[in-house]
């Protein structure tokens, strides 16, 4: 929660925080994961994350910088590391200025790379517990040696209490031709040594950046002065700077060092892969996903669609009437069924435990022409 | 008078048993249609199925019926593009295409540069669009790549592209690099891999 600490930075929130914090903090954090990346199964992963931070002791300014290192069930890794810093400057009374930097860089097993940098400008207008900013950044960021513009706008109002700081912004992002806006609120709270953070937001007004809901949240519980354990889950964005894919995690972890409250980050970046993106909030079924074997005389459909007790479904070559598919004998999350289809464009719905008619993943989401939507795919 | 009678007695005749889901209203409607573009020349059972489709999802007779008409129309439009020996699977691709954005002159420049069956190259057009890649970025790229590449190719240059986005480059930047790169994207483009297209593990 780089911002809860901006905001209390800026505030100049002299006592509290630097009496309880020193100088230099750094920690280093080694956890296990669970993670599904949009358009891939779910992998577990174990990560390390060391980080190290300096404040200037009047509440001026800071530089961090973070790493992590993830790897995958499947052998490949992921590699991110980035730094920022911020200086506050007081202008007039209850205004502040404040300047920041940031870059970062990240690959993903020898096969996606990115890195992006940038600087922003905030004013800031506070009160002793309550204030707001806006601010605009520009930087670059850079995609397998593609760079594109970067231009944040962003604006947000932050209430700060003894044991609890709850925020919400509004930020609106340029990314070479990817626009999307995020709307986030965000709150910490803090009582007898636990704390529990959570975000929620919305992407919205999107071109080429997804679209749909968001939260994290996490739970920080000290294991002793210098160490805690963190508990982790959540559903968050695309990020069109950093490169790290949307997706959902389950984190659990260790951290020694100095202990300080921040948002644990298992964000990687999968590659090589079918993906296709939920970018929308239509009826979806992330966790029911269609596969395609065309044989010599017919084609096996295949619908991996975990925890289901029935799949149906329904179809141009089934005349549109549902057809119920057989479990898997050698796995029980698969569900299958052989049928004769020519080959050509063809257009199917499936149906989960006799629920509503969804797209499955695999297919191409199209309007139907009746208000839904429409799985498509092609038989060679 | 007696050829309208016997016309209307052949269409009769000629009723598909399956359209026997609608009511009789639509079934009446939907079937006009349906004998009107075959006197076109265009195929009927996309129109069936369409109207079966929407009797499936409980859709009303009147947006069966406008449903029904609308792919008619875009039927019509894909072949004038396509051609009259177009097939029935590129005639739909092409349906595809031109309601993913793409124009007829699209259709009709890629019939002109590529041997058909032009389905797959039509699909992934749709496919390109349908991952947010404009229109106009994803005509270029299949025109582009259409002379040479297989089918295969075209698939694997979708997939390139969508595996682009989904780590965040902008759709349309995605597609042009992968066009630029298509040498590097058709040469290394093997048969694809045996077996079902599961997702796989990062």
């Amino acid at each position: 929660m780089r911002t809860l600490a901006l905001i209390a930075l800026a505030c100049g929130a002299p006592a509290d925080v630097h009496r309880l914090v020193a100088q230099v903090a750094a920690n280093i954090e080694a956890g296990i994961s669970d993670v599904r990346y949009d358009g891939f199964l779910a992998s577990g992963a174990a990560s390390v994350s060391p980080t190290i931070r300096w404040e200037h002791p009047g509440g001026r300014g800071l530089l961090s910088a973070r790493g992590t290192y993830l790897r995958f069930e499947s052998g490949r890794h992921s590699l991110d590391g980035s730094a920022n810093g911020s200086w506050f400057r007081p202008l007039a009374r209850q205004w502040r200025g404040e300047l920041g930097v940031s870059a970062g860089s990240s690959q993903y097993a020898n096969i996606a790379s990115f890195s992006h940098s940038e600087a922003g400008a905030r004013l800031h207008l506070m009160d002793d517990e309550r204030g707001g900013w806006v601010g605009a950044t520009v930087g670059r960021s850079i995609f397998s040696g593609a760079p594109r513009r970067v231009i944040v706008v962003a604006a947000g109002v932050w209430l700060l209490r003894r044991d609890r700081t709850m925020f919400v912004s509004f930020d609106r992002s340029f990314v070479g031709e990817t626009v999307y806006t995020d709307v986030r609120s965000s709150g910490r709270w803090q009582r007898a040594g636990i704390m529990l953070e959570g975000i929620v937001g919305a992407r919205i007004w999107s071109r080429g950046g997804g679209r749909g809901v968001f939260g994290e949240g996490s739970a920080t519980v000290p294991l002793g002065s210098d160490a805690a354990l963190v508990l982790s889950a959540g559903r968050y964005p695309t990020d069109a700077v950093s490169g790290s894919i949307a997706g959902r995690y389950v984190t659990a972890a260790v951290r020694v060092g100095t202990i300080r409250v921040r948002k644990p980050d298992t964000h990687g970046q999968p590659s090589d892969s079918p993906v296709r993106r939920r970018s929308d909030s239509a009826p979806v079924a992330p966790e029911t996903r269609l596969a395609i074997q065309v044989r010599r005389d017919d084609v096996l459909l295949t619908v991996h669609a975990p925890g289901a007790t029935a799949v149906e479904i329904s179809g141009d070559f089934t005349d549109w009437q549902p057809v119920p598919l057989s479990r898997n004998t050698a796995d029980d999350e698969s569900w299958a069924r052989t049928f004769r289809i020519s080959s050509g464009i063809h257009r199917i719905n499936v149906r989960r435990d006799g629920g509503a008619w969804l797209v499955p993943g695999g297919t191409r989401r199209s309007a139907d022409d009746y208000d839904g939507e429409v799985g498509i795919f092609v038989v060679p | 008078m007696i050829l309208a009678v016997l016309l209307i007695a052949v269409q009769v005749a000629a009723q598909d048993p399956r359209l026997d889901r609608l009511d009789p209203d639509t079934r009446a409607q939907v079937t006009a249609v349906v004998d009107s573009a075959r006197l076109a020349g265009l195929p009927a059972e996309p129109l069936i199925q369409r109207a079966l489709e929407g009797a499936t999802k409980g859709a009303p007779g009147p947006r069966i019926v406008t449903a029904v008409r609308r792919l008619s129309v875009d039927l019509g439009t894909a072949r004038a593009a396509l051609g009259d020996g177009a097939s029935v699977p590129e005639l739909e691709a092409g349906v595809a295409a031109l309601r993913a954005g793409a124009t007829p002159q699209v259709l009709a420049n890629l019939h002109s540069v590529r041997r058909p069956p032009l389905t797959m190259a039509l699909s992934v057009l749709a496919d390109l669009v349908a991952s947010g890649v404009p229109a106009d970025s994803a005509a270029v790229a299949v025109l582009a790549l259409a002379p040479k590449a297989r089918d295969a190719d075209l698939v694997e240059f979708r997939r390139a592209v969508e595996r682009d986005i989904a780590l965040g480059a902008p759709p349309a930047a995605a597609t042009s690099i992968r066009v630029n790169a298509g040498a590097d994207v058709l040469n290394a483009a093997g048969p694809p891999p045996p077996g079902p297209a599961l997702p796989r593990r990062p």
